[in-house]
């Protein structure tokens, strides 16, 4: 057992004391028991999409419309994804990437990893908002098929986020994904 | 006085000790019996290392703890999975299980007209549940901005068609944040 020495011992109470350990023992497994049973071993992320929704209009800031570049990855083919860098409707630049699943994880899960290097490749040559402080993001809008598996509209946004970047806000630098992602109506 | 014979029932008084095994004529077991091995039999329990581990037992569930809960995921949906992921927020949760769309497990519509028509279209119930949370959450918070927040849980086979139905449907109703929940792959970073 543990015990406090404090000295003295001239005193009418002994100044020796031993620390009850077992009922400290108990109070801990008591603890660990609670935290066990209330603890959420939880696996779930989420992933974002942008729907590019405007804001109201503001009558005191008039906003200049630049023209940005913007990457589209389409996925409607069966062999490959396209990657088109378009201004506008003009279309800059446009890429091919070959379609290989790679299985990864349990149950049915896969990767776009081919598509994520070219697309991280790709923001690094042509990206437009590279800087900690810059608040925009660049753009990249996803072409899908009406038919096309949730899980791989899924896979083909986690290749998008795969390039990131540093973010400054509130004095924190933080690494972000380096696009925002929305979906293309048609 | 002359010492009285002893009686052949008793017994001088012997010092009292050991006695237990010491018949036995072997070696071995005389160093046993007299303590001399080398090992001691009674052994203490180390209770300060036991209760460091409790302690740190502690610590890191206490860390890993979460106030929140367990986020409610419907059996029926299998989520796919990533990588390049964000945590949980708390926002509405529209989930599309099979054909029913539920907004925090109570129904709103179901994509069978969506599927019907082979185009995007909006799913008005949805849309009126979402626009009334974003309106309650107004007046309950006079003069905040709107996060304009959802996560939207899909199963892994559902169309694409449905999901964007339901994404733009979300967007009209004043939620342009759209998070997709996924299960966590491993990092590779």
């Amino acid at each position: 057992m543990a015990g406090i020495d404090v000295g003295g011992g001239h005193a009418k109470r002994p100044s020796n004391h031993e620390i009850p350990l077992i009922p400290f023992i108990d109070f801990l497994l008591c603890l660990v028991a609670f935290l066990l049973v209330t603890a959420v071993w939880s696996q779930m992320a989420r992933i974002n999409a942008d729907a590019r929704v405007p804001g109201p209009p503001r009558e005191d800031v008039i906003e200049e419309q630049k023209k940005e570049k913007q990457l589209h990855v389409e996925m409607r083919g069966e062999r490959k994804f396209q990657l088109v860098w378009k201004e506008g409707s003009t279309v800059v630049n446009t890429i091919d990437v070959e379609r290989k699943k790679v299985p990864k994880g349990i149950a049915e899960d896969f990767t776009y990893p081919e598509l994520a290097t070219k697309i991280a490749d790709e923001w690094k040559q042509n990206g437009s908002h590279r800087a900690a402080t810059d608040k925009k993001f660049d753009q990249a809008v996803l072409h899908t098929d009406n038919s096309t598996p949730f899980a791989d509209v899924i896979a083909v946004i986690d290749a998008i986020y795969f390039p990131q970047r540093d973010f400054s806000f509130a004095g924190k630098t933080e690494k972000v994904p380096s696009f925002n992602v929305t979906f293309a109506v048609n | 006085m002359s010492e009285k014979p002893l009686n052949r029932f008793e017994q001088p008084i012997q010092v009292p000790g050991r006695r237990l095994l010491h018949h036995i004529p072997l070696k071995f077991v005389r160093r046993k019996v007299l303590g001399h091995g080398r090992r001691s039999s009674n052994h203490e329990i180390p209770l300060i290392p036991f209760i460091d581990f409790l302690l740190c037992i502690v610590l890191f569930l206490l860390a890993s703890f979460s106030a929140t809960g367990e986020l409610p995921v419907d059996k029926n949906v299998k989520l796919p999975a990533a990588e390049n992921v964000l945590d949980m927020v708390e926002a509405p949760m529209v989930a599309i299980t099979g054909t029913q769309i539920l907004v925090d497990g109570h129904p709103a519509g179901n994509t069978r007209a969506i599927e019907e028509a082979n185009r995007l279209q909006r799913v008005d119930e949805l849309f009126n549940i979402l626009k009334n949370k974003r309106e309650l959450w107004k007046q309950i918070n006079p003069g905040k901005e709107f996060p304009g927040v959802a996560v939207l849980q899909v199963d892994r086979k559902v169309p694409a068609l449905v999901v964007k139905s339901v994404f733009q449907t979300a967007a009209f109703a004043g939620y342009p944040n759209i998070s997709f929940m996924v299960s966590r792959l491993g990092e590779t970073k």
